[in-house]
């Protein structure tokens, strides 16, 4: 008789843990959509770093006698209106679009997460008062209200990621604040208080990893969003400062004048933002995906 | 010593539609090493009880009213926070209805474990997981050590329960409280689950208190029963003398709706009507709605638990039945009892008294719509 030592090959050693958040990069780096979303990230991010080296110009230099000339051998996206080459532009542009992205979602998540995890641990009259301010912040338009802390604060590259940042902001607290409300009846969080669990403990063990996930899941949503708002800055003559600077936005809503004399001068830029949030978006629906072991293949 | 000692323990909720009058003044003691039983209906009080006495009452809508809740003699409705988080696990742990939502979902067995077990004792990860992995053992895991490091979602929901038990008894804590901790299992399971409470607490010596609707869960497992109504105790006494010898209206009708192998014949007898909307203070007994043996002063006064010794056409003089207090004005007889329902000559049961019928008729709308509907042939 060998029937009682029955094994499952490979299936122990596969799911031994090592904490939440190793387990959950492990499960990413299997999930296919994620890693599909990571290379398209990957993609831009390397051109913006290696944009100094791979571009063929410089992202001002141009002659007018080149200006708006079809995608051609010598110039792979075409020519804009000084004769700039539209490649190397969009490689320049991914260091504008993708810093002023990351950065101003970072800051809407720091800034919205502190809201809302203070509204959501201490609940009663804190929560009511933060989320007055939150409500406040919601009943102004996004870009109403990045256009007023421009003009407030002056251009220039900080202050548009700020103003980025602040229309963010609402929806960070809003989510984190639902979440942990939610949370703090929850069984298990109930469980962990009746074994006499810490507050802090409650709070950074049991209740955070359980809310975070959707507020990472908006964020990355929110970055896709976040490149389009600086763009419809630009479009608004709030922009970066220098005009010349090459960024997605910008290049796309300069061409607009020229669609039909050059349609190739709003598909890249559109296209570059188009692959960058999708990439954004499968990348962010792996992170769900992996943070929850509910859902583990 | 007494382990634990109630005293006139009062829970009030405060919501938007009023004061929620959910517990009203109980008091028990329970002994080290006992088995106690808190029966009752679906909303009468008894987890409520229990939280209370854990003082993990949703905040800031629940509040204990007045009572005392001793803990050998210390009163724990006067511990801070932090004095408080040391006694729950250490001393006192729970058992949760529904092993599905109890266990965090994003850490593993192990992490869950190791933590409980390190929030109270100074030791380190390796004695606190070894601790962890002969719990599991003991709690009738396989591959204990190999299962630590699955999530609770990899656990079915016996064997979840059985986890929650190997951790709510981790610390040894010297009561435990099972708030209906088969009621979402199968029934097979059940029997399984309850042993293994049954024998585990006998073997650390653990006091319990087993919270559960099912008579059938208290019969085997309690030494005394408390049976609870609309926030009030209305019998009490040990598990052995309720069973044979029920004396308020309310045990008398939740033995005769148990289905009994033994008595194909008797037909289920449902108790009527649904429990008192506890959103308005309570007048007189709050059981005389639904009650077969009401008389009038039922819907005035609410009746005190007494000792029900010698009352009654059998006599009793072992201390155990001296132990049977009831809280009734018009006490079934045995016969009674046996039949489930009034058996005396021209005897019908005291209509309410007219100020209370407007009361009545306003607190049940639901019961109305149901009627309607019936009426105009929309239900089958």
């Amino acid at each position: 008789m060998t029937a009682p030592s029955i094994s499952i090959p490979g299936r122990v050693e596969a799911r031994h843990s090592r904490g939440l958040w190793r387990d959950a990069g492990r499960r990413l780096l299997h999930h296919g959509p994620a890693l599909v979303g990571l290379a398209l990230i990957s993609l831009f991010l390397l051109a913006a770093v290696l944009a100094p080296l791979i571009a063929p110009f410089g992202p001002i230099e141009g002659k007018l006698v080149d200006r708006l000339q079809p995608p051609t051998g010598g110039h792979l996206f075409g020519t804009d209106l000084q004769g700039r080459d539209e490649f190397s532009r969009i490689l320049f542009g991914a260091q504008v679009s993708l810093q002023v992205g990351v950065v101003s979602v970072f800051m809407g998540l720091v800034m919205g997460g502190l809201i809302g995890a203070t509204a959501g641990t201490f609940g009663g009259r804190v929560d009511a008062a933060l989320m007055r301010v939150v409500d406040v912040l919601l009943a102004i338009p996004g870009i109403l209200l990045a256009i007023a802390i421009v003009a407030w604060l002056g251009r220039g590259l900080p202050q548009i990621m700020l103003a980025v940042a602040m229309t963010n902001v609402p929806l960070f607290a809003r989510l984190l604040r639902g979440s942990l409300l939610a949370l703090r009846e929850a069984d298990f969080v109930v469980a962990a208080r009746s074994l006499g669990a810490s507050r802090l403990r409650l709070l950074m063990r049991h209740m955070l990893p359980n809310a975070l996930t959707p507020v990472i899941v908006a964020a990355t949503l929110a970055l896709a969003t976040a490149i389009i708002d600086v763009a419809g800055l630009g479009f608004l003559g709030l922009g970066p400062p220098d005009p010349r600077t090459a960024e997605w936005g910008t290049m796309l809503t300069d061409s607009t004048r020229f669609l039909r004399a050059a349609p190739y001068l709003i598909f890249f830029p559109g296209l570059a933002i188009v692959i960058t949030a999708v990439g954004f978006n499968l990348f962010g629906d792996g992170l769900r995906e992996s943070l929850d072991p509910r859902l583990k293949r | 010593m007494t382990l634990l000692s109630v005293r006139d323990l009062a829970v009030r909720f405060q919501t938007r539609e009023g004061t929620v009058y959910a517990v009203n003044g109980v008091s028990f003691d329970l002994e080290p090493g006992e088995t106690l039983g808190l029966v009752g209906e679906s909303g009468c009080g008894k987890s409520v009880t229990n939280l209370a006495i854990m003082r993990l009452l949703p905040k800031p809508a629940g509040r204990v009213e007045s009572g005392q809740v001793l803990l050998e003699g210390e009163d724990m409705l006067g511990l801070d926070e932090s004095e408080m988080r040391q006694v729950r696990g250490r001393d006192i742990a729970m058992i949760f209805q529904d092993p599905m939502t109890s266990l965090n979902p994003v850490l593993t067995i192990d992490e869950q474990m190791v933590e409980t077990i390190r929030a109270h004792r100074s030791v380190t990860q390796d004695e606190a997981r070894n601790r962890a992995v002969d719990l599991l053992g003991r709690v009738g895991i396989p591959r204990a050590e190999a299962r630590l490091h699955d999530y609770p979602h990899q656990f079915s929901g016996g064997m979840r329960q059985r986890v929650m038990i190997a951790m709510a008894l981790s610390l040894e804590p010297k009561l435990l409280i099972a708030d209906e901790p088969t009621t979402a299992l199968d029934v097979t399971i059940q029997a399984q689950v309850l042993e293994l409470l049954r024998q585990l607490t006998s073997e650390f010596g653990t006091s319990v208190i087993l919270i559960t609707h099912d008579l059938g869960v208290v019969a085997g497992m309690t030494q005394r029963i408390n049976v609870m109504y609309a926030g009030y105790f209305v019998e009490t006494g040990p598990t052995a003398e309720i069973f044979a010898h029920p004396t308020h209206p309310y045990t008398v009708g939740l033995l005769h709706s148990i289905p009994r192998l033994d008595a194909e014949d008797d037909p289920l007898i449902p108790i009527e009507g649904v429990p008192p909307d506890l959103r308005s203070e309570p007048i007189g007994c709050p059981f005389a709605p639904r009650c077969a043996w009401r008389l009038e002063r039922c819907w005035d006064v609410n009746p005190e638990l007494e000792p029900v010794d010698g009352s009654r056409g059998w006599t009793s003089t072992s201390a155990a039945a001296a132990e049977h207090r009831v809280a009734c004005h018009n006490r079934p007889t045995a016969e009674e009892a046996a039949a489930g329902r009034p058996l005396r000559d021209g005897f019908t049961a005291a209509p309410p008294p007219q100020q209370r019928v407007a009361q009545l008729v306003s607190g049940a709308p639901e019961r109305e719509e149901e009627l309607v509907s019936f009426d105009e042939g929309e239900r089958p």
